[in-house]
């Protein structure tokens, strides 16, 4: 961090947040000042909120725990790297938990009011006009998490220790909004609440070569790509008597291809064909090696998750 | 003994990767990549195969 200049700096007290306008090119710091604290995170474009951090997607594209060197994307259809993880003392984050909620501390423990980090995060963009409708999944910084062997999430301690800190660059201007977890009476913050510093930082140009660079797309879409761009205002639902259906690509028309296989390569086919999925139903057998081929010899990405190129 | 004759369903989408995989020289035709998919996969997957047959 040797030259970066401090823009601002706050501590965030026990069961609160701050909404923290970060400009592209700053680097927001959530730091430790005891240690084992949880961190929810919720991030909106600055200048459209409906452009908001998309657990789903970062989780796609960089699993559960995503820490140094990945990205929190945005969701479709705007898919764009919102933030990157410049620094991560750590590495322990979560996106697979939502954001604790009044009805989990309600229901689970019997608290009329309890923090909560939905209620904390809505609280908190209060401030910005956002409404507790527009809080989404956290990014859950600091969170030790995983998944059992029977599918399910679990949450359990942290190691994190005073100092330790994560570094996120904005690389578009954002609504940031950290807030400390209200989680007192599960492993998550090991059952106490703590206050977590927050530092804003100018990027240096040491750390924006750092950024990898990321594919700039046709798919990537903004309301001026919308068939409707405007923000509905209202509450109810009622259709649209001028509408008419216009999906992409319909209709999906199928067109036969036959191939003609010899002895020797039938052969071949019996011998990796998946007939526990397909039973005698070659076609079908056919076009799922087809593609899988094609996906093991051409598919640059992960679970269709956008290429990154290293710088 | 005769060749045998699979007929592949394929849709507009998926033929157009495909279409767009020739392009790139990756073999002439469409049946021929089918055949190139065949032979290659088979290839990369025989010992996988055979194990989940002596597995059974």
């Amino acid at each position: 961090m040797t030259g970066r200049q401090i823009i601002s700096e706050c501590v965030i007290e026990p069961g609160t947040g701050k909404a923290i306008e970060l400009l592209k090119g700053q680097i927001l710091r959530v730091e430790q000042v005891e240690g084992g604290q949880c961190a929810d995170f919720n991030c909106f474009n600055l200048h459209d909120y409906k452009e908001f951090m998309h657990c789903g997607r970062t989780r796609t594209v960089h699993g559960f725990h995503p820490t140094t060197g990945t990205f929190m994307w945005s969701a479709p259809p705007r898919e764009r790297a919102m933030l990157y993880i410049l620094e991560d003392t750590v590495g322990r984050n979560d996106v697979l938990f939502p954001r604790c909620s009044a009805y989990v501390y309600e229901a689970s423990y019997g608290f009329a009011v309890h923090t909560n980090c939905h209620d904390i995060q809505a609280e908190a963009q209060r401030e910005y006009g956002l409404t507790p409708d527009d809080v989404h999944d956290s990014f859950n910084l600091f969170m030790c998490t995983g998944v059992d062997e029977d599918g399910h999430a679990f949450m359990t301690r942290q190691t994190t220790k005073r100092g330790d800190y994560v570094d996120l660059l904005a690389l578009m201007d954002v609504l940031a909004v950290p807030n400390v977890c209200g989680a007192d009476v599960m492993k998550t913050s090991n059952f106490a609440l703590k206050p977590l510093k927050l530092t804003v930082f100018a990027a240096t140009d040491a750390d924006l070569a750092k950024v990898p660079k990321t594919p700039t797309l046709a798919s990537q879409r903004t309301p001026k790509d919308f068939k409707n761009p405007t923000i509905k205002t209202d509450r109810p639902l009622r259709r649209d008597p001028a509408y008419t259906p216009e999906f992409p690509n319909t209709p999906i028309v199928v067109t036969e291809l036959a191939i003609s296989l010899s002895p020797a390569e039938m052969e071949m086919f019996n011998a990796v064909k998946r007939s526990d999925i397909y039973g005698d139903d070659d076609a079908a057998a056919l076009r799922d090696l087809l593609f899988s081929w094609w996906e093991e010899r051409f598919l640059q990405a992960r679970a269709g998750a956008p290429s990154i190129e290293s710088k | 003994m005769t060749d045998t004759v699979v007929k592949l369903r394929l849709n507009q989408q998926q033929l157009e990767l495909i279409d767009r995989t020739i392009a790139q020289g990756v073999a002439p035709d469409r049946v021929a990549l089918v055949r190139l998919a065949l032979h290659e996969y088979a290839a990369a997957h025989k010992a996988e195969a055979d194990s989940m047959e002596r597995a059974q």
